[in-house]
Parts: C-alpha cells; sequence; structure tokens
C-alpha cells in the first residue's frame, strides 16, 4: 500500500502540489488510521494531511479521482462520479498497489502540451531580462528593478523560459480566473462579486505596513544621548519618524478589447486606495489617451449611491460588461468617453507619443505613473523613447501586465521596449494577480 | 466518546447531533484524525460557516475545558503567553523590605550585598509570579484542553511564527524559567477566515479542513435541527432564498448562523411564508450591511420568485 500511495505523492508533487515528507507521514499514519474500505474517508484522510489550501484540494480532488479510479472505469469525469456519490459511490478505492496512471495536471492551460519547439518564444533581451530577474541576480536592467511574477512550484523557476508558464489555477476559484479567458458577463460578476473580499485583505496588509512605518526606524545616536543623560531608568528608544509624503498618481489604462476587463477590475480594487494619494489622474488609452478621471469618480460615486446590480443596458456583452456599479458596467463608462474609439487598434506608440506632447503627461518626483497593458501594439512603432521620457519625468513607474510571464515580449508585443524604463512589472493574470499589484501601488504611495 | 473502542468518526457525528451541530462526514473524519494523529487541525473558511461553533463542541465531546484565544493585528507573546504580575512583584518587595535589608546588613560594601541578593531576587521571577494566559494555561493545564486559536489570520506573522513552537512541541519558552513542555499536549484547533495567507510552516504542522457553505440538503438539515418549530415549507423556502443571496455579490455573504437567527425571527413574529413584509422586518438578522440591505429590498420580487 505504501508504495502506491508514495508513486501517488510523487504525482502529486510532479503536478504542482509539494507536499514535504513530514506530511507524507502524516498521510501513511491518516490512512491507517481509517483504513482502505471506505473511498470517501480514503480520500479525506489523504487530503487533510496533503492539501493545505483551497486550491490545493481541487487539484487533490481532480488527481485523486484520476489516481484512484475503479480498474475499467478510468478518467476524470468518471473517477469524480465515483468520490461524489453517497449512495451509490464504490466503498473502497480501487487497489493502491495498482493505481492507474496519472495524467500531469494541466495547470497551463492547453498551449503547454505543444512541442517545445513550437512553444512562443520571448525577444532575446526581454527574455534574458525576465531570467535575471526571476533568478534573483541583484541587478537592475535599465530602471527596471523587480518582477512581481505569481507563485509556482518551484521547479519552474529555472530561469528558462519555456518552464516559465501560467497557473491559471483550479476552474472553480473565480480570484483565480484568467481574464483574457472567454468570460461570459455572469462570470465577470463573480470575479467582481470577490473585490470586496480583497480589498479587506489588502486593506489590512496595508495598515500593518502603514503602522510599521509610522513607527519609524530606531534613531541610534538619540538612544544613547536620552538614555545616558537619565542614568538609562526607564530606558527609551527613540524612533526617527517617516516624513510623510503624499504621491500624485496617473494611471494610464489600456482599455483594448484584450485588457479592459482587467482593466476594469484592477480600477475597482485600487479606487479604494487611491484616497490616500494626493490626487489620480485616470488616463484610457487604445491608440490615444483620453482622461476618464471625472467619468471613473462618477461612476464609483454611483455605486455608493445606488449599489452594484446587473447592466441596465442590453446587449452590452463586451470586456467589463459583468462589471457593474450603480446600473452601469465598466465597458458602457469606457464606450461612452469622447475621443476614445475602442475599436481601434491598439497603438501604444501613438498613446505615448500623443501624452508626451500633451500639457497634462504626467510629470513629478512625486508623480506615479502606473501603466495596465500588455504592450501589444499591433506591430506599430512602438515609440519607446516617448515612454522612457514619459517615465522619466517621474518618481515612479509600474507596469501591470494582464499577460501570462511565457507570452511577454511574444509577437506583436512591445514590452522588452518599455519594461526596462519601468521601476516594477507585475505579472496580473488573474485578480490575485491584480491584488499583487495594487499592494504594489499602495507600497509607493 | 473517549473510551478507544467507541472512539470513530460516526461517534463524532453523533455526538456533535447530540449537541445540535451538524457535522459532514469530511468534518467528523478530519477530527477523528487530528484526535488519532495528535496533530493541531487548521480549520479556514468564510466566515459564519461553524468554524468556531466545532471548536467548542470538540471540547464539550471530551469533557474537556475550552481555552479560547482569540487573535486580533498586535496580538504579542505577553498577552497571548504570560506576563510577570508586576503589581504583585512591587507587593512582596516592599512586605519583604525589613527581610531584605537584614540580608544585606553585614555587607561590607556595595558588591557583597549585590552578591547576597543575587540568588534571592531569582524568587521575584518564580512561578508564583507568572500570570499564564491562554497559550501556557493550555499547555499547563492538568485537565484535558481543547486550546482554539480562533482566527489566526487576523495576528500578524510574527505571532503565527512564533506559535510553531506550541504547535509542533507543545512547549513554550520563557527566558527566566526555561522550557516548560505540556505533560498533557492539548487539542489543537486553529481557525481562520482567509483575509490573509498563512504561512506554509504554519501550515505543515496542522491537518487542514476547509469549512465551506452548506449545500441546499445539508443547511435544510441544520435549520431543522437548530430550529425545529419552523415548519417545513417556510424552512426550504428561507434556505432556498439564503442559498440565492450567496450567489450574488453581496459585501457580507450570510453564514450559518445568520440563516438560523433569521429563522428564529421568522418564528419569532409568526410569519407563515416569505411575504414581502416579512422580510422587510426580518431581513436584518440575515445581512449585516446597509448596501447589501438596500440592493436585497430592491430586488425582492426576482428573488422571491
Amino acid at each position: 500500500m505504501i508504495a502506491g500511495l508514495e508513486r501517488f505523492v510523487v504525482e502529486l508533487r510532479r503536478a504542482g502540489l509539494s507536499a514535504s515528507p513530514a506530511e507524507w507521514i502524516d498521510a501513511v499514519r491518516a490512512v491507517d488510521e481509517v483504513g482502505v474500505g471506505d473511498r470517501e474517508r480514503f480520500r479525506v484522510a489523504l487530503r487533510c494531511a496533503l492539501a493545505k489550501r483551497v486550491a490545493q484540494q481541487r487539484l487533490f480532488d481532480e488527481a485523486f479521482a484520476r489516481f484512484f479510479s475503479t480498474p475499467g472505469r478510468g478518467g476524470v469525469e468518471r473517477g469524480r462520479r465515483a468520490t461524489a456519490g453517497a449512495g451509490g459511490a464504490p466503498r473502497g478505492p480501487a487497489p493502491v498497489d495498482a493505481p492507474r496512471a496519472l495524467p500531469r495536471l494541466d495547470r497551463s492551460g492547453p498551449s503547454d502540451r505543444r512541442p517545445r519547439s513550437e512553444m512562443p518564444r520571448l525577444q532575446p533581451d526581454l527574455q534574458a531580462l525576465v531570467a535575471r530577474l526571476l533568478d534573483g541576480v541583484p541587478r537592475r536592467v535599465g530602471r527596471l528593478r523587480h518582477i512581481v511574477v505569481e507563485p509556482r512550484h518551484p521547479s519552474s523557476r529555472e530561469g528558462r523560459m519555456e518552464h516559465v508558464r501560467a497557473a491559471p489555477g483550479p476552474p472553480g476559484d473565480p480570484r483565480r480566473r484568467d481574464l483574457r479567458g472567454r468570460l461570459a458577463s455572469e462570470d465577470e460578476r463573480e470575479i467582481a462579486a470577490e473585490v470586496p473580499r480583497l480589498v479587506e485583505r489588502i486593506r489590512l496588509r496595508s495598515a500593518r505596513r502603514t503602522r510599521r512605518s509610522l513607527r519609524g526606524t530606531l534613531y541610534l545616536r538619540r538612544v544613547f544621548r536620552e538614555n545616558v543623560s537619565r542614568g538609562g531608568v526607564p530606558f527609551v528608544l527613540p524612533r526617527r519618524r517617516r516624513r510623510s509624503r503624499r504621491s500624485r498618481v496617473v494611471l494610464l489604462v489600456d482599455v483594448s478589447w484584450s485588457t479592459a476587463r482587467a482593466a476594469g477590475l484592477f480600477l475597482l480594487l485600487a479606487h479604494e486606495f487611491l484616497r490616500r494619494a494626493r490626487d489620480t489622474r485616470t488616463l484610457f488609452f487604445v491608440d490615444r489617451a483620453v482622461d476618464g478621471t471625472t467619468r471613473m469618480a462618477s461612476w464609483l460615486r454611483r455605486e455608493a449611491a445606488s449599489g452594484s446590480g446587473p447592466a441596465r443596458e442590453r446587449g452590452d456583452r463586451g470586456p467589463g460588461s459583468g462589471i457593474v456599479r450603480g446600473g452601469v458596467s465598466f465597458s458602457r463608462l469606457i464606450g461612452g468617453l469622447p475621443g476614445l474609439v475602442l475599436d481601434a487598434p491598439s497603438d501604444y506608440g501613438r498613446a505615448f507619443d500623443g501624452l508626451l506632447r500633451s500639457t497634462s503627461r504626467p510629470s513629478g518626483r512625486d508623480t506615479l505613473l502606473l501603466v495596465l497593458g500588455d504592450g501589444r501594439t499591433n506591430r506599430f512603432d512602438p515609440q519607446d523613447w516617448a515612454f522612457e521620457e514619459i517615465a522619466s519625468r517621474c518618481g515612479a513607474v509600474l507596469w501591470l501586465v494582464p499577460e501570462s510571464i511565457a507570452r511577454w515580449g511574444t509577437g506583436d508585443s512591445a514590452l522588452g521596449a518599455y519594461l526596462p524604463h519601468a521601476d516594477v512589472a507585475v505579472e496580473a493574470t488573474d485578480l490575485e494577480g491584480l491584488a499583487r499589484g495594487v499592494g504594489e501601488l499602495i507600497r509607493r504611495l | 466518546m473517549s473510551a478507544p473502542g467507541s472512539f470513530s468518526p460516526e461517534a463524532i457525528e453523533a455526538a456533535f447531533r447530540e449537541h445540535g451541530f451538524v457535522a459532514t462526514g469530511q468534518v467528523a473524519t478530519t477530527l477523528f484524525l487530528a484526535e488519532r494523529l495528535a496533530k493541531p487541525l487548521l480549520l479556514e473558511g468564510p466566515p459564519g460557516v461553524g468554524k468556531t461553533e466545532i471548536g467548542k463542541l470538540w471540547a464539550a465531546c471530551h469533557d474537556a475545558e475550552l481555552v479560547r484565544l482569540q487573535c486580533y493585528e498586535g496580538l504579542d507573546e505577553a498577552k497571548a503567553l504570560y506576563e510577570w504580575s508586576y503589581g504583585k512583584q512591587m507587593l512582596y518587595a516592599q512586605l519583604l523590605r525589613e527581610k531584605t535589608a537584614a540580608l544585606v546588613a553585614d555587607a561590607p560594601d556595595l558588591a557583597a550585598a549585590m552578591r547576597r541578593l543575587r540568588g534571592q531576587a531569582d524568587e521575584f521571577f518564580s512561578r508564583d509570579f507568572l500570570l499564564p494566559r491562554p497559550l501556557l494555561a493550555a499547555i499547563t493545564a492538568t485537565r484535558p484542553v481543547v486550546l482554539l486559536v480562533d482566527e489566526v489570520d487576523r495576528a500578524d506573522e510574527e505571532f503565527e511564527a512564533f506559535l510553531l513552537e506550541v504547535l509542533s512541541d507543545s512547549q513554550v519558552s520563557i527566558p527566566e524559567l526555561g522550557t516548560i513542555r505540556a505533560a498533557r499536549p492539548p487539542r489543537v484547533i486553529l481557525t481562520s477566515n482567509d483575509s490573509r495567507e498563512l504561512s506554509d510552516a504554519l501550515r505543515r504542522r496542522c491537518l487542514y479542513l476547509f469549512v465551506d457553505y452548506p449545500d441546499f440538503d445539508e443547511e435544510l438539515r441544520i435549520v431543522e435541527s437548530r430550529v425545529p418549530q419552523i415548519e417545513r415549507k417556510l424552512r426550504e423556502h428561507l434556505v432556498r432564498f439564503t442559498q440565492t443571496l450567496r450567489r450574488s455579490s453581496l459585501r457580507k455573504r450570510p453564514g450559518i448562523a445568520e440563516t438560523i437567527d433569521w429563522a428564529l425571527a421568522l418564528v419569532a413574529i409568526g410569519a407563515e411564508g416569505l411575504s414581502e413584509p416579512a422580510l422587510r422586518r426580518t431581513l436584518g438578522a440575515l445581512l449585516k450591511n446597509r448596501e447589501d440591505l438596500e440592493r436585497v429590498l430592491q430586488d425582492l420580487p426576482r428573488l422571491r420568485s
């Protein structure tokens, strides 16, 4: 039996669910306690010892259904039925000494099943950049210091890009749904419903950090001066208070078809925290930047006045149609912005150039520029010099990429030209990724 | 239930049922394993699904004392483990002043007086002056104890790291007294609302159970067991209504406790069905947020259908 369980644990590890030796021992002891006579109990025993997160439990259930499917009744669906049923479910698992082959858990989408030669290749400069930063080489690439990626299995961080793959997470978790996938309005609504919870989590974390920073660092010189003068009774530890410096924030948001959904969700997540900034401007762009600050503010006020609910307009089916505040969807909000043509092909170069020439270009040491976009310019001139010029006028630049890191710089993406001019790049393919982006934003406010 | 022969998941289910709690097979099996493997159990899930209740009932089932440590931001060792009773130390120092003076009376100089007092000072840092907080109380208890570390996700990460020693070895270290090891390791249950990610180290030391909202049939059984006076049809309607609300985008989704409160409220006003006036009068028991209330009241016709 132990040999069979061992193979199961090895397969789980290969699939990305890593169990430590201690957990593996717990699993064996748990099975020893409940026996293998009752399939459901056997599953629960293994699961509580080996899967310690909700997402892991979902992976575990799929793996269990495959691995311990009844002989002759293989396959995920059949395995699930066998696991879930109460009355008609088989009482025991298949013999653990003869497990069926477990297909590798598909955590990275269908594209990763292609032969390696067909894997999308990154532009060489971006590939080297990402590999170095992910390997923790303490060296800047241009201005870029840091890339925030989704947590992955350690084996996928070998610095070779073919191993850096998206991990879209289990299908049921709205916070891990790939925002670029095919999603109906209902799906978007389900994802948007998770936003308040994430906001609460971010607020809790940021409050802790703020408190710590308010407490200040130890002021050593004054420690001696103050304590020597009074003989060390009571012993005081003076701290150096941080000067409060509130930033101006400029959000430059790509709202083309492929990124509008991520844009809407990000703005919902971030607006709560942007009140801490001195002021915030929101610029939307597809091929030119348009100021949407007033519209955004009134959209968010509508939520407070009348609550969220289904969109009133019929036929509103574009990305962002399920992200609704006060009866108005995000897609309607951006669709009604004068000067913004949503159907135009994305042209980052033109948008950056136009912004640089305009009087409303972001500038100032206390200005924080956040760009949300995939950098796909439809093979137009990226005009990265314009972005470099804009970035050089700002105190800090963050770039949120709503695309898996494996695709950065592939095809018509010009991220390789843009990212060296940002301070931090964040991979944000799902709601959790966007929340990480908000975390990075708050840290710099 | 604690007799080895009768201890089984079925026995746990039955014991919980006696206390009016419908435990699923999954909950019962995990509790059974936590007991047999002598491992802490981490219960994670949304608020209001009965995680804390499981801890309380686990203590009741074992006829054990429940020691509860409610976690919050800023919780530290002094509030969770022990404190020196400063007032008591001062009082004793005052009372023993003459004795202390006699001890050092014939000392030729300050250094000699200090040497004499050195051994005596330790008396003020003995167990007599120790104020045990929940963790130490659970470890030093002579009776069976269930230690409930509630909402551990609210505590700081530093405190989480501090808990590791308690969870893995059932011991705590006090600098003045050394390491105190539990003669009878307490049963430990931790709960988390998943408001922040707990560390891998903590998870590794525990068995894990995610307690989710119950499905329709399960919630029906729970309401039946907790509010037996409610009519079957009304019970079904209210559970269906609650389940629909949980699927919608509310700021605070109703938990099981809220469903039970609502059922009690409906019984209290003598409601026979989910009529609009009855809903308007009692919905405050189910929804605890003004925006949610307004939204649901607006959507009432759709939700009732």
